[in-house]
């Protein structure tokens, strides 16, 4: 290999120093024929002047060899691909409207590809910064069977973590973590922010020393309730601290714990959320304590009840992922049983048949994925089907153009211009274009990127496209690759040229030629139009579902507000009081129309209850009951209808005989033959007292939109955890824009460190939805994008061929064709074309339905409705794309296309 | 002058190392021993020459380095290199199964 180096600096020293390798040589030729000459002058006795001619002329033409050395040393080769640029950068010049045509289409291809890119990389692909390993790191997933289908599960309690850290012997490190938006800082200032709740070993799967201080110890991160030590992240202690070394022992309260900073994370370390950094770590054990929710129960390093973190895992080298993923399972085998002892309800093991897998670190990667990191796979495909179908269009251009040039090209052939040399300069013509497309395409992905990107990742702090090298890496590949593929089209069409046949014709006759690689392109982005509007349909559709489904409520202008104690612990009278005090505030903010409480949350949280019924066996068969207790003004606030008898009312006050509502749905459950109002229901045994049902709602969707029985009951919040739950608040106006208000409204109430957070329910809901909303919106931005290109290719090529064909319409007419005839000819031409298009692209969006199906509500991948919609839509699009140019050709004058030569 | 004889292309390269083979020159110099050795037969175009050198320093045969020539001038000498030897070897015995078969052709009927 040295050779081959040496070779190359001599090439290019050979481009640089150009001149003083041409110095030298003049030297060594000076020399030479002086040399030469005197030897004749001493042999053969010549005057000196012809002695040189003799030398001169021995030598055989200085000027020659010159350029036979430079030939030799490949400055022409550089020579020459400068002057292919120069040619092309002319060509596209004299044409700036072919050169936007195709710039613009590649800049929409390449720009759709590297928005999805720059997200996909995110999901899939891209290991956090700073990890070790990331080949050997895993995420752990656990997975059981119930009644035949299997769960996946993510999260584990920590005894289930001890377990598997003690039975398995493949793993060098594992480590237990889990994110939560807490409120960080003084109480003046209070900020909801990212915070990692991590293990000790957590800081050994990343190669990040601290820039201060140090990580906590597992001595510190240890049961019952570890230490309140916190490691802030870089950013944080620039932004917060000055980068002061002295924050070091300093205090900083995180939700209802004061922790000491003991070190700094360095710089650009985000552990497992690349995405949305952390602000601090603290010990797992220490906020495992602080957010136990049973706390009178079993302890929370022994319970198998409480599933709040996530495991990951490295492999020992040597180690394969199939003998991991077994000593995993034999392990999770061994802690099932264990559980099993504690608490014998679960399923037999024989029935759950518990086994565990280490997953990719990349969550986006599954089992277990996010419904949005499917949809944005997806659209990654998406974006590639644009980007062909922008190579399609692109190439059919070039082609069209290369046919215009026949001519031109032939001769230039009969020059003597090489083979070689013909297709290096179309080359370097698609190649320019498709580097002019690629950087257009950067900006449009800089531009629409940024709307993507906060869609698909949740408060997004890095990254716009310009400055992320994988997506700019990413953008210029798929730049060239485009440049490559359009630019062969017409260099296989230049392979079959004849050149006399063209040089004898005009480009006339030369030019129109039935290509079947032009027919064939345009079926294809026909196809590929079909496939994605398909998409787009379904998803619209699926939406359109989504929002057709009756809520029971209607939570536009509704306000959540929830209470966060934050270590102020109230006893249950002062709770309360407090409620109650919050609830008279909020009725008398101006703009506030009435306002609840509330316990649960439609879609927020919900509560379980186990009720006897008397009359009725084993009402837990019928389903899961959940439960809600409000306040009087709770069915107008949130807009739930009562069909029959009253809602709670100010008359079931504590004492006051049970009273509760009942939604439409539990009441036919419960009661099919009789009438609720009036009934008894016990929550828990029957040795509790009678509730009666008083009235009965309309249906609600509490926890899905899809089938859900509907079994919800509502008490009076005077009667039933009086002491617990927030507040709901219908408002006038926009709803983002009172949030505020009722917050400073509400604030002053709060003790010592306490807040209020204020949502509007809408949020809630919609990030239910979110899944089916970003998928139409992006499925529709995408099949219109395919669309007009599909549109823009057919008409262009169409336009293209009428104007090749303009001689052959004339004798048409001449002999007697009327203008509709030739409008006919040409536009059946075209939709011959589409038809064939849209059947492959229902036969290809037929097959890939299977797939999508699960990401879809209510709908039917193979909608018949969304078929032949598409169908029409693109069958009338290329009438369209056809008929323009066909008017055109009706309208020529025979005369002139006859002797137009 | 007798007539000079074509030279066949790749030739060139196999002479010119021949020529160096007893000892480093210059151009010219290696020019004269070409025709020498050929008793003034092979005497095309002495500018061929330069770029026939140019491409042996390209590929490792030869190095070349500026120094004083024999006659006291300033000229770029060039020596051949262990690499070239054995491409000489290997172009010669090529040589010779090229040559007998043309004589063979040529003498056969």
């Amino acid at each position: 290999m040295p050779m081959f180096r040496a070779r190359f600096i001599r090439r290019v020293r050979a481009l640089f120093q150009a001149e003083a390798i041409d110095r030298e040589l003049s030297d060594e030729i000076r020399l030479h024929v002086e040399l030469e000459a005197d030897e004749l002058m001493r042999t053969e006795r010549l005057t000196p002047a012809e002695a040189r001619r003799r030398a001169l002329v021995a030598f055989g033409g200085v000027e020659r060899y010159r350029e036979a050395h430079r030939d030799v040393r490949g400055v022409r080769w550089v020579e020459q691909r400068t002057q292919d640029i120069r040619y092309a950068v002319r060509g596209l010049r004299n044409r700036p409207g072919f050169t936007l045509a195709v710039v613009l289409t590649l800049a929409l291809g390449i720009g759709a590809n590297a928005a999805m890119f720059s997200i996909v990389d995110r999901l899939l692909f891209r290991a956090p910064p700073m990890m070790r390993n990331p080949a050997l790191m895993h995420r752990v997933v656990l997975s059981t069977s119930y009644r035949g289908t299997v769960n996946h599960d993510i999260y584990l309690p920590y005894a289930r973590f001890v377990d598997l850290t003690r039975d398995t012997h493949s793993f060098s490190r594992t480590a237990l973590f889990t994110e939560d938006q807490l409120v960080v800082g003084p109480a003046d200032n209070p900020r909801q922010m990212m915070v990692g709740a991590v293990t000790s070993g957590f800081f050994g799967f990343f190669d990040a020393q601290p820039v201060l201080g140090r990580y906590f110890t597992a001595a510190e991160d240890a049961p019952p309730q570890g230490a309140p030590v916190a490691v802030l992240s870089y950013a944080f202690w620039e932004t917060s601290y000055g980068a002061r070394a002295d924050v070091i022992g300093q205090h900083l309260q995180i939700h209802a714990t004061v922790y000491t900073v003991i070190g700094v994370a360095p710089k650009g370390f985000a552990g497992l959320w690349p995405d949305a950094p952390p602000v601090a770590y603290v010990p797992a054990s220490t906020r495992a304590a602080e957010g136990y929710p049973d706390p009178k129960g079993e302890p929370w390093w022994t319970t198998y009840h409480w599933t709040w973190a996530q495991s990951i895992v490295e492999r020992k080298p040597g180690v394969t992922v199939a003998q991991a993923n077994a000593d995993l399972s034999q392990a999770y085998a061994r802690s099932y049983q264990a559980e099993l002892t504690s608490s014998p309800g679960r399923q037999p093991i024989t029935l759950a048949q518990p086994h565990a897998t280490v997953a990719s670190i990349l969550s986006g990667r599954g089992p277990a994925e996010s419904e949005l990191a499917k949809v944005a796979t997806w659209l990654g495909g998406v974006a590639f089907i644009v980007w062909l179908i922008a190579c399609a269009n692109v190439a059919n251009l070039l082609l069209a153009r290369a046919l215009q040039r026949r001519r031109e090209i032939a001769v230039r052939q009969a020059l003597g211009a090489s083979r070689g040399r013909l297709a290096a300069q179309l080359l370097t013509e698609s190649t320019l274009l498709a580097l002019l497309g690629g950087l257009a395409g950067v900006a449009i992905a800089q531009w629409g990127g940024a709307l993507l990107r906060t869609r698909f990742l949740s408060e997004t702090t890095t990254a716009s496209v310009v400055s992320d090298p994988r997506t700019l890496i990413y953008a210029g590949v798929a730049a060239l690759v485009a440049g490559l593929l359009t630019g062969l089209a017409p260099l296989w069409q230049t392979r079959r040229m004849n050149l006399t046949s063209d040089l004898k014709s005009g480009t006339r006759e030369g030019g129109f030629r039935r290509s079947h690689v032009r027919s064939g392109l345009l079926i294809l982005q026909g196809t590929l139009s079909v496939v994605l509007l398909v998409g787009a349909g379904l998803f619209v559709r699926s939406l359109s579902h989504v929002k057709a489904v009756p809520l029971g409520f209607e939570p536009e202008q509704v306000l959540l507000v929830d209470r966060n104690e934050r270590g102020t612990s109230l006893d249950s009278t002062h709770s309360q009081a407090l409620l109650e005090r919050l609830h008279a505030a909020a009725t008398n903010i101006p703009g506030v129309i009435s306002a609840s409480r509330q316990l649960t949350m439609p879609f927020g949280n919900g509560q379980i209850a186990g009720l006897t019924v008397p009359g009725v066996d084993s009402v837990d068969k019928l389903g899961k009951f959940w439960l809600n207790a409000v306040s009087p003004s709770y069915f107008a606030t949130m807009g739930t209808r009562i069909l029959q008898g009253r809602g709670i009312e100010a008359q079931d006050a504590a004492g006051a005989p049970g009273a509760m509502v009942v939604s439409q749905a539990m009441a036919k459950a419960l009661w099919p033959h009789a009438n609720a109002i009036g009934q008894c229901v016990h929550n828990g045994s029957e040795r509790r007292p009678c509730m009666y049902v008083v009235g009965v709602a309309e249906n609600i969707k509490a926890g899905q939109f899809g089938d859900d029985p509907g079994l919800y009951f509502y008490l009076s919040a005077a009667q039933f955890s009086s002491d617990q739950g927030g507040l709901l608040v219908r408002v006038h106006g926009d709803p983002d824009a009172m949030k505020e208000t009722v917050r400073k409204a509400l604030q002053p109430l709060m003790p010592g460190a306490a807040y209020v957070t204020v949502t509007p329910v809408r949020d809630i809901i919609g990030e239910q939805t979110q899944q089916w909303q970003l998928g139409a919106l992006m499925f529709v931005i995408f099949g219109v994008l395919a669309l007009v290109l599909a549109a823009i290719g057919l008409y262009s090529v169409i336009a293209f061929n009428v104007g090749q064909r303009l001689h052959e319409l004339g004798v048409r007419v001449a002999l007697g064709a009327t203008g509709s005839d030739v409008v006919r000819h040409v536009v059946t031409g075209g939709l011959q074309l589409a038809i064939v298009g849209v059947v492959c692209g229902v036969g290809l969006a037929l097959g890939l339905g299977h797939w999508v199906q699960p990401l879809l509500f209510q709908e039917s991948s193979s909608d018949p409705i969304i078929f032949l919609l598409v169908a029409a839509v693109l069958l009338v699009v290329a009438a369209l794309a056809s008929f323009i140019p066909a008017r055109r050709a009706a309208n020529v004058d025979p005369m002139r296309a006859l002797r137009e030569e | 002058m007798p007539k000079n004889a074509d030279l066949l292309q790749g030739t060139l390269d196999l002479l010119v190392l021949k020529a160096l083979l007893l000892g480093p020159l210059h151009g010219w110099a290696i020019s004269k021993r070409l025709r020498a050795l050929s008793s003034e037969v092979l005497n095309v175009g002495q500018g061929s020459l330069y770029p026939a050198l140019y491409r042996l320093e390209d590929e490792e045969w030869v190095s070349a380095e500026w120094g004083t020539s024999p006659e006291g001038r300033r000229a770029k000498i060039y020596t051949i290199t262990p690499l070239g030897r054995k491409q000489l070897a290997a172009e010669r015995s090529a040589w010779r199964l090229f040559s007998a078969a043309v004589d063979q052709v040529l003498h056969a009927s």
